[in-house]
């Protein structure tokens, strides 16, 4: 955890706060298909909290409403005290698929994230851009499309789009799922650093995921959903020392408690 | 020709994102769209040049022109963009919305480019249907008066009217060099910049031609052209419009009720007006006349002939196609050869094949349906070898690990997987059959005129259109278009429906 007085004094207050949410999808038969019903969760500053489920349990809507992509029915969003009404570069997200834009270069497709900041200049944008490429390994590859890299450079490519505009809390849904394990252990490391840096950002980092493995040794904090309607059947603060081990005896407990709580 | 191009695709972007993006836009858009394009567009055309000469005598026919072949080239390519927008894969969307894209950011970065590989890729197509319709309209008669426009159209009629034979082939050599030179400069290299902006990772490779290591350049212009879209000069632009569009979304509701009052007071206008009293009144009239059997057993016999060009052209489309995907040195020379013959307009042709009927001295029931073979080949051809590439390499090595070869290949794996896009391409080439109808079952070159010897709804039209009978015309246009969306509704979408379930597809 990122230990400086200053944090642990707005620790006081989470980063971001639902707050009461329900939500509820409606199917093609006009049924309603309960997701959450008054689920209440808290993310805190510099905190890696990760959300376990059972598939096709919520967890990626969960992410999107704390995006402010979805908008609960009842309840509400509070990011740094304020309620979230739309999406906002202080948050970003990256998708289990890297949704990059095919069209745009590498640079071009970072650069996207910085349309709002209007005081920068065009030379100044595209040097910050290359600084975060230079972090996730891509310098050199400014000019590729999306379509001449490999998926696990695409990835990375969706890391520093999401990482270029400073956000506070960085939202991951399965970002390692679609990727070979080599790959995915390299990023995993790399978003590890990341966040343990203080200097860079984000704050905070939520990933929602169903390997168990990864979540016990990225997460300070795990909570485990239900199946619908989401109840929290559980949270595990993870308190083994960084970088973790998966082979040592305390990591196992940690997974086979989730899994007990999963099942 | 070019201009209606323009205007087609600006349009068609305008239509097709606003019904791609918006629930409502949709539901109200798409179904006009769909009754528009089943519309026959020689029967616009003699109430187009009413309108249009109306305004202004002299340059009223030319617009006119230009309107008839913006109708012909638009629906595809509003189709088009229309599915390529509702395509957009949701992670997109989401992540443009997460990056705080603003309306017009997105039009700019995500809508247009999405878009693009479908515009290039209806071009060629929509090209050619303009071409057809050109040579169609240039000589419209109506009535006593007949107008002229000025293109080949005219010329090559001409040429063959008066036997000058040498001089109709050169004039059909001409077009063909034309479409060629169309081909290898503006639709290959869009095309090629096109394949970049989709979205599958692994997009199948359109063949190449080897001709095309000499249009390469034209590619990189356009590319080089694309890139400075996105300049510093371009994004000044994009902020200096921001706070005018904010003025704009202030302003909405006004804005719309202000447009909606000022369309409202002209409907009203037309209504009252006492001439279009008269010209409902002529309307009902002239549905009276034509009856309740009479329009059926028109309706009849031209669905036969539709449907026999549709049977004659799948018996030859099927086996090449089949052909050309299993030989892919075939793909590389037939594919090419293919668009330029399918973008060589087939009104063109209509002097020769009157020709040969006529010295062999077969019916003209075998002419029309030759016409109208003419008119719904390639979109067979296309839709079906474009569903033969995207067949997943894994099913092709299955069936070679198998050895499913020969028939049983054919029954299990081209057939299944053609079957939407062979139904898609029916529905398609039907609605060009009943296009081509007006010209192929009464043919009318300058003071000669050819009929089929039974009835047929086309003819009918001819015959209105040549008499200038507004009336005549409105009614059995409104018979025809009413009988294609009906075919359409009931039984092409719900067979569509059904072959795409059979895929596993998403419909």
């Amino acid at each position: 955890m990122k230990a400086t007085a200053e944090i642990a004094e707005k620790m006081l207050e989470p980063l971001l706060r639902l707050r009461d949410i329900s939500f509820s999808y409606l199917m093609r038969k006009g049924e309603r298909l309960q997701v959450f019903e008054k689920l209440s969760l808290s993310v805190s500053y510099a905190e890696f909290l990760g959300i376990a489920g059972p598939s096709g349990c919520g967890k990626s809507t969960l992410l999107r409403v704390m995006a402010g992509l979805l908008k609960p029915e009842n309840g509400e969003v509070l990011f740094r005290g304020k309620p979230l009404r739309e999406p906002t570069p202080r948050i970003s997200m990256m998708f289990q698929n890297p949704a990059l834009f095919p069209w745009y270069t590498v640079l071009e497709n970072v650069m996207l994230a910085l349309i709002h900041e209007r005081e920068l200049t065009r030379e100044e944008k595209e040097e910050r851009v290359k600084v975060f490429l230079d972090m996730v390994g891509l310098i050199g590859f400014e000019t590729a499309y999306p379509s001449e890299l490999s998926g696990g450079m695409r990835q990375r490519v969706a890391l520093a789009r999401a990482l270029v505009s400073q956000p506070d809390l960085l939202l991951m849904d399965e970002p390692f799922s679609n990727l070979d394990p080599l790959t995915a252990i390299s990023l995993r490391r790399e978003i590890e650093t990341l966040w343990q840096n203080q200097s860079l950002p984000p704050s905070s980092v939520v990933m929602v995921s169903h390997d168990v493995e990864e979540l016990v040794e990225l997460a300070d904090r795990i909570i485990v959903l239900t199946k619908r309607p989401v109840k929290i059947a559980g949270i595990i603060e993870i308190k083994l020392e960084r970088p973790r081990s998966r082979r040592s005896k305390e990591f196992y407990e940690y997974v086979d408690e989730i899994y007990t709580l999963l099942s | 020709m070019a201009i209606s191009l323009i205007f087609s695709i600006l349009f068609s972007l305008c239509v097709g994102i606003s019904a791609g993006v918006n629930r409502t836009a949709e539901k109200i858009l798409i179904p006009i769209l769909d009754v528009f394009q089943s519309i026959p567009i020689l029967s616009f055309f003699p109430l187009a040049l009413f309108i249009f000469i109306g305004i202004h005598p002299i340059i009223g026919p030319e617009i006119a022109a230009i309107f008839l072949i913006f109708t012909s080239q638009v629906w595809n390519i509003a189709f088009g963009v229309y599915e390529a927008i509702k395509l957009i894969p949701p992670e997109i969307l989401e992540a443009s919305r997460s990056l705080g894209l603003g309306k017009i950011r997105k039009l700019v970065d995500l809508y247009i480019p999405a878009a693009f590989p479908k515009i290039a890729s209806n071009l060629p197509a929509s090209w050619a249907n303009g071409l057809y319709f050109l040579v169609a309209c240039e000589i419209i008669t109506i009535g006593e008066s007949k107008w002229r426009l000025l293109g080949i159209g005219t010329l090559s009629t001409e040429f063959m009217l008066s036997g000058r034979i040498l001089e109709f082939w050169i004039s059909l050599g001409a077009v063909l060099i034309a479409v060629v030179i169309m081909n290898l400069f503006l639709f290959i290299p869009l095309m090629r910049l096109s394949e970049r902006y989709k979205f599958e990772i692994y997009a199948t490779e359109v063949p190449r031609v080897w001709i095309e290591k000499v249009t390469r350049p034209i590619g990189e212009a356009f590319r080089r052209a694309f890139a400075s879209l996105s300049s510093p000069r371009y994004e000044a632009a994009a902020s200096s419009l921001a706070p005018l569009t904010a003025k704009l979304k202030k302003y909405r509701k006004p804005v719309l009720a202000l447009v909606a009052s000022i369309c409202l007071i002209m409907i009203l206008h037309g209504l009252s007006s006492s001439s279009s009293l008269e010209e409902f009144a002529a309307l009902i009239k002239g549905f009276e006349k034509l009856g309740l059997v009479d329009p059926l057993i028109m309706i009849g016999f031209s669905l036969s002939r539709v449907a026999a060009a549709i049977v004659i052209g799948l018996a030859w489309v099927i086996p090449v196609t089949i052909l050309m995907h299993e030989k892919r040195v075939l793909e590389k020379i037939l594919v090419p050869t293919f668009q330029v013959l399918a973008s060589l307009p087939a009104t063109l042709l209509i002097p020769l094949i009157v020709k040969l009927v006529l010295d062999l001295k077969l019916t003209l029931e075998v002419g029309s349906i030759a016409l109208i073979l003419l008119g719904t080949q390639w979109y067979l051809f296309f839709f079906i070898s474009g569903a033969l590439r995207d067949i997943p390499r894994e099913e092709e090595e299955l069936c070679m690990a198998l050895k499913i070869t020969g028939l049983k290949k054919l029954r299990h794996l081209y057939l299944p997987r053609a079957l939407p896009s062979l139904v898609m391409g029916c529905l398609v080439a039907m609605g060009g059959g009943w296009n081509t109808l007006v010209v192929a079952e009464r043919i009318v070159l300058d003071h000669f005129t050819w009929e089929v010897e039974n009835p047929g709804i086309g003819k009918a039209l001819s015959e209105a259109v040549s008499l200038g009978d507004l009336s005549a015309i409105v009614t059995v246009t409104i018979w025809m278009a009413g009988f294609i969306v009906v075919l359409n509704r009931l039984f092409w979408r719900r067979l569509y429906e059904k072959a795409a379930e059979f895929v596993g597809a998403a419909v």
